[in-house]
């Protein structure tokens, strides 16, 4: 009874984690696509498609769309990639590592939307809709790092 | 001795059961720690990541004094001095290209365009050999209230009707303050006037009054929203060969890029 009660619980644990890497990993994507396309804009100087008129262009204009001389897009793009890596960590470091960089992006996301909503007083759709992926991220990262290792070895 | 044997095996059940919880404890404990000193390095890391964002920026200083201004007037003067100027035109009126600059003159990031990019060696050779000139255009990005935003536009034109634009202009760019605070004021405003080399304040003064400058702020921004303008600085370069635009900080290669494109 007991072995066949633990190797459920196991099982369950394994299907959970997967699901999770599966969800971190869909957002991820989602995420490198947003934070690619506003690199690629950037440095080809192209115009950012803007559904809300006047939005966009005052962010971008804005000293906030750089830390020190880096498109913030450029590291939000680098966040992505690495927490996409970590999804690919079965380790500690995937778990904890992809944890800290979540935990970093939405830090700065959540300074960054302070920013646009009572300094800058304009918002950007793609900015705001990468401080979502990036709290959702970072909840699923804080979970995956948190709890018990799935037995699977 | 049957009973004995299971008692054995029982004893020992019991303490595999609680080294696997003593180890199982401690791994949860270590995970704790490792995140617990994730949480503050992440912390950490966000807090310098605010305080470069928040802090010096662009060197956004405001409304310069004494040997500063000094410098920077006499740095302006001889990038400008000897090109003629016309409104908003620096440059010879017969020069086969024209740039239009969309600007806005609390945007940062036409500061740096204008001084760290490639406008002022554009300026120094090609708009100096009467090859190009440059239109500036006001559209509105940074500045937050659109009054404002006329008001200082307005008096930068209004130096324009002593042909000294692009002096107010490139005044304001170096003495810009941080963006979003408030900092365009009368006295800013005036100072910089001050600062311009020649410019008669009564004059430009009773110039900030009138409504064809007014106007022609509106109709910059009319041009700019129909020529697709959606952010500063938008450069528009219009030539014998056509048009070509740009709509980043461009560099001065880039410039001479367009340049040669439409000409």
């Amino acid at each position: 009874m007991t072995t066949v009660s633990a190797t459920g619980t196991a099982r369950t644990g394994a299907m959970t984690d997967r699901r999770l890497r599966i969800a971190i990993l869909v957002l991820a994507l989602i995420g490198v696509g947003i934070a690619g396309y506003l690199t690629y804009v950037h440095y080809q100087g192209l115009k950012v498609l803007c559904l809300a008129s006047g939005g966009c262009e005052t962010v971008q204009a804005s000293r906030y769309a750089k830390l020190d001389g880096v498109p913030v897009a450029v590291l939000g793009l680098a966040g992505y990639i690495g927490i996409l890596g970590s999804v690919a960590l079965r380790s500690e470091l995937g778990r904890v590592g992809g944890f800290a960089i979540a935990l970093i992006g939405f830090g700065f996301s959540m300074y960054l939307t302070y920013r646009e909503l009572f300094t800058i007083k304009a918002i950007c759709q793609w900015c705001v809709s990468s401080a979502v992926l990036m709290t959702i991220l970072f909840v699923l990262t804080a979970v995956r790092a948190l709890r018990d290792e799935p037995a699977t070895a | 001795m049957a009973s004995r044997t299971k008692q054995k095996e029982e004893a020992r059940a019991r303490r595999l059961a609680e080294e696997r919880a003593a180890a199982e404890r401690a791994r949860r404990d270590r995970r704790l720690r490792m995140v617990g000193g994730v949480v503050v390095l992440a912390i950490a890391i966000v807090a310098v990541a605010i305080a470069v964002s928040s802090g010096g920026g662009g060197g956004a200083s405001g409304l310069q004094k004494g040997a500063t201004s000094s410098k920077t007037v006499a740095s302006v003067s001889s990038l400008l001095n000897g090109i003629p100027q016309s409104g908003a035109t620096l440059g010879s009126p017969n020069a086969p290209v024209t740039m239009t600059y969309y600007g806005d003159l609390e945007c940062p990031i036409c500061r740096d365009f204008t001084l760290n990019g490639g406008l002022s060696p554009l300026i120094s050779h090609e708009v100096r050999a009467g090859k190009v000139k440059i239109v500036y255009r006001a559209f509105e990005t940074a500045t937050r209230d659109p009054s404002v935003f006329k008001t200082q536009q307005v008096a930068a034109l209004a130096a324009g009707q002593q042909n000294r634009f692009w002096n107010y202009t490139e005044l304001f760019y170096h003495e810009q303050g941080t963006e979003g605070t408030s900092y365009v004021t009368q006295a800013y405003l005036q100072g910089l006037a001050r600062q311009v080399p020649g410019m008669n304040l009564t004059q430009w003064e009773s110039a900030r009054n009138n409504a064809a400058l007014a106007a022609q702020v509106a109709s910059d921004g009319q041009a700019g929203t129909t020529a697709g303008v959606q952010g500063t600085p938008t450069l528009v370069f219009t030539g014998p060969k056509g048009q070509a635009a740009i709509g980043t900080v461009a560099t001065y290669p880039q410039l001479q890029q367009a340049v040669k494109k439409v000409s």
